[in-house]
């Protein structure tokens, strides 16, 4: 099975548009959101099998973001997209419960197997 | 956009810290300024300096003043009984003078001239009054000068004297009475003269006087060793013997007392008039001789205090010695803090703003690698020939991408990270991160002549670290090294094992060397010697990087020339790299 369901969550619209646009031509079924509530509504509305966070949003922090996510759905891989280059926010994320950490500007080949490497890392827990 | 931890570092907050940072790099240089040995000396010598004065000057002053109060108390004392003394032996003198004189005149008054004109009669006279054998001999002069009757020892030299032209004999005629100075005369017994004129001036009764009394009474006095007492008359001549042979008159004003005292640093004196002045009886008391013992045990003291002075001093010394020591210990201990402080803050700054930079970096350069990366996929799906020169805008593409790979490269390095990710230690082998570092930079050598010569030591441990971390470090140190060397010279690297299996790296330069100054400041965010050249970041960068690596990082100048960069490396990393 190789269309599933993501979350892009950034407060770069430039990027999560055309992100979207990337992922809608490989075929999967994806949302994007700006801010960490709108993701949080957004979860609540539906739900995604992989989540791409970025770490650095407006009005939360990605951790808090992350936390209330695997609260609404703890099954839901998310995987972490920071600006900012420090290991320890990675940590932090990895000990949250994310799947893994990516640091900007990331090619869009790396990500999409990260996106999918989660998926599949899914799949195999259920 | 600004927020989170690191990004959320407002302008002017990151401009008042490095504000703080600037004038934290200055005082920590005044701090290390080459005075402070001669400062330490100065608080060291201020401080003996100052124990000395306040002990001894008190010990001084009290030594100084019971001596002189002592002194001039025994000064006042024995001039008060030389003075009782001297006025009780006037008195004695006096009377004396006074009942003889009186003896004769009322022998002049009660008999006529003629009465005592014959021998007979002065002989019973002379008998009557000298049962006590103070008068030597008694005769009667005419007006002529001429003994007309005389009982005495001298009768034979005497029978033919002439008076009347002598200093006494006129004296006695015009004034009635006269008393001589003491002299010694024929007799060697010394005595003086009195006469009396009867009331008509026709004759003189003339009696000498054995002045030995005066010389027992004056002998009695109790003056102490090296003291005198003796009788002056008005030329200065001594009338009775002194005891030391140097009889002086003594300063000072003799009218103003009775008796007048006067005292020198040697002697006292206390003086009186006798006769009305004719005479000066004289006593004297010699102050060193009599406070000889005082003097002794006074110079005993002396001895003592110097002992005491140079026991404080000496304890003084030991004392500032030691704390001075211990405040320089203590200040060197708050500077090394303080530059250690300095040191942490600096490089937490850079961590801000390297970080902060890197964020808002990351984010266009991610979505400039994104719209690069959507115009090539759509670029892919156009139809042949449907774009003129697709090519042209796929290497566009390409290269847009490559570039920004290496704006990636940038922001990371910046952060101490070479490659994407957040790894996890990992085991490495240092001499194969040397191996991999000079294969990087071989082509940048060999352009400029310069010849990199590795020793590395087989069987080296494995070490748990970062070693992109590392990797980045090597690549700083070698960079630098080759900056250093300009052309034509060696890099020499050596690997070694450290006693507890961690890693020693020597890079060793044939450059320069580091200047002077250099070498305290070489790991200082934005110093840099290569001006215009470089950002003055690699060396902190790596500084940095060892650090939180737990390991040590230093560079010092070689003996034979160039400088070499010693890092050691523990066998794990240390707790340091959590932050």
């Amino acid at each position: 099975m190789d269309a599933f369901s993501v979350l892009v969550i950034d407060d770069e619209e430039d990027f999560v548009s055309t992100l979207l646009k990337r992922l809608g031509k490989k075929g999967l079924d994806c949302e994007g959101v700006f801010s960490g509530h709108g993701a949080i509504e957004k979860f609540r509305e539906r739900e995604f099998d992989v989540v791409l966070l970025d770490m650095m949003l407006a009005d939360m922090s990605g951790n808090e973001v992350l936390r209330e996510l695997k609260k609404l759905r703890p099954g839901a891989q998310v995987v972490i997209l920071s600006g900012h280059a420090s290991a320890s926010a990675g940590r932090e994320g990895l000990g949250c419960g994310a799947f893994d950490y990516l640091i900007k500007p990331a090619e869009f080949e790396t990500l999409y197997e990260k996106l999918k490497n989660a998926f599949d890392t899914r799949i195999e827990l259920v | 956009m600004i927020s989170g931890d690191a990004a959320a570092l407002p302008g002017h907050v990151l401009r008042a810290s490095l504000m703080k940072m600037y004038t934290a790099t200055i005082k920590k240089e005044a701090l290390e300024t080459g005075s402070r040995v001669s400062y330490y000396t100065r608080q060291k010598l201020l401080f003996i300096l100052l124990m000395t004065l306040v002990s001894v000057i008190p010990l001084a002053g009290i030594s100084y003043f019971s001596f002189s109060y002592y002194k001039n108390s025994w000064i006042d004392k024995t001039s008060a009984e030389l003075a009782s003394l001297a006025d009780s032996r006037t008195e004695i003198i006096e009377q004396f003078l006074a009942s003889q004189n009186n003896q004769l005149q009322t022998l002049v008054d009660l008999n006529s001239p003629e009465y005592l004109g014959q021998q007979a009669n002065l002989e019973k006279i002379f008998n009557s009054i000298n049962r006590s054998g103070v008068i030597t001999d008694l005769g009667l002069i005419d007006q002529s000068g001429v003994h007309r009757a005389y009982v005495g020892p001298f009768a034979q030299q005497l029978a033919d004297k002439n008076y009347a032209q002598a200093d006494w004999f006129l004296e006695v005629i015009r004034n009635g009475d006269f008393t001589s100075d003491i002299f010694t005369g024929y007799r060697g017994i010394p005595h003086f003269v009195i006469a009396i004129a009867d009331p008509a001036r026709d004759s003189v009764l003339r009696a000498t006087v054995n002045s030995d009394m005066f010389n027992s009474l004056l002998a009695e006095a109790e003056v102490g060793p090296g003291g005198d007492a003796y009788i002056l008359n008005r030329a200065g001549e001594l009338q009775t013997p002194s005891r030391l042979g140097s009889p002086e008159m003594p300063g000072g004003d003799l009218a103003a007392g009775s008796p007048a005292l006067y005292h020198t640093d040697d002697f006292i004196y206390a003086a009186t008039s006798l006769r009305n002045g004719e005479w000066n009886l004289v006593l004297k008391e010699d102050i060193n001789s009599s406070l000889a013992e005082f003097y002794s045990a006074r110079n005993k003291a002396i001895v003592l205090i110097g002992l005491a002075v140079v026991l404080i001093i000496t304890v003084a010394t030991l004392l500032s010695s030691s704390l001075i020591d211990r405040i320089k210990e203590a200040d060197q201990q708050r500077r090394q803090l303080n530059n250690r402080m300095q040191d942490v803050e600096k490089m937490a700054l850079i961590g801000r703003l390297a970080s902060s930079v890197s964020h808002e970096i990351n984010n266009p350069l991610q979505i400039i690698e994104s719209q690069a990366g959507w115009i090539g996929e759509l670029l892919e799906d156009e139809k042949e020939g449907r774009v003129g020169d697709i090519g042209e805008y796929q290497d566009a593409v390409t290269k847009i991408r490559a570039h920004v790979r290496r704006a990636r490269d940038i922001t990371h390095r910046l952060l101490g990270f070479s490659k994407t990710g957040a790894e996890a230690p990992t085991e490495a082998r240092i001499n194969n991160l040397v191996r991999e570092t000079v294969s990087f930079l071989k082509d940048d050598a060999e352009d400029n002549r310069i010849a990199i010569v590795s020793d590395l030591q087989k069987d080296m441990p494995l070490l748990v670290t970062y070693p992109s971390q590392l990797q980045q470090v090597f690549l700083n140190i070698m960079k630098n090294a080759i900056d250093a060397i300009g052309q034509d010279g060696t890099i020499n690297i050596r690997t070694r094992t450290t006693s507890d299996d961690g890693a020693n790296i020597e890079f060793a330069d044939t450059g320069p060397g580091l200047g002077e100054g250099v070498q305290d400041r070489i790991f200082d965010s934005f110093f840099t010697t290569k001006q215009g050249r470089n950002t003055g970041l690699g060396l902190s960068i790596s500084y940095n990087i060892i650090q939180r690596l737990g390991g040590d990082i230093e560079a010092k100048n070689r003996e034979q020339g160039g400088s070499v960069f010693t890092i050691t490396l523990p066998s794990g990393i240390g707790k340091n790299y959590l932050e």
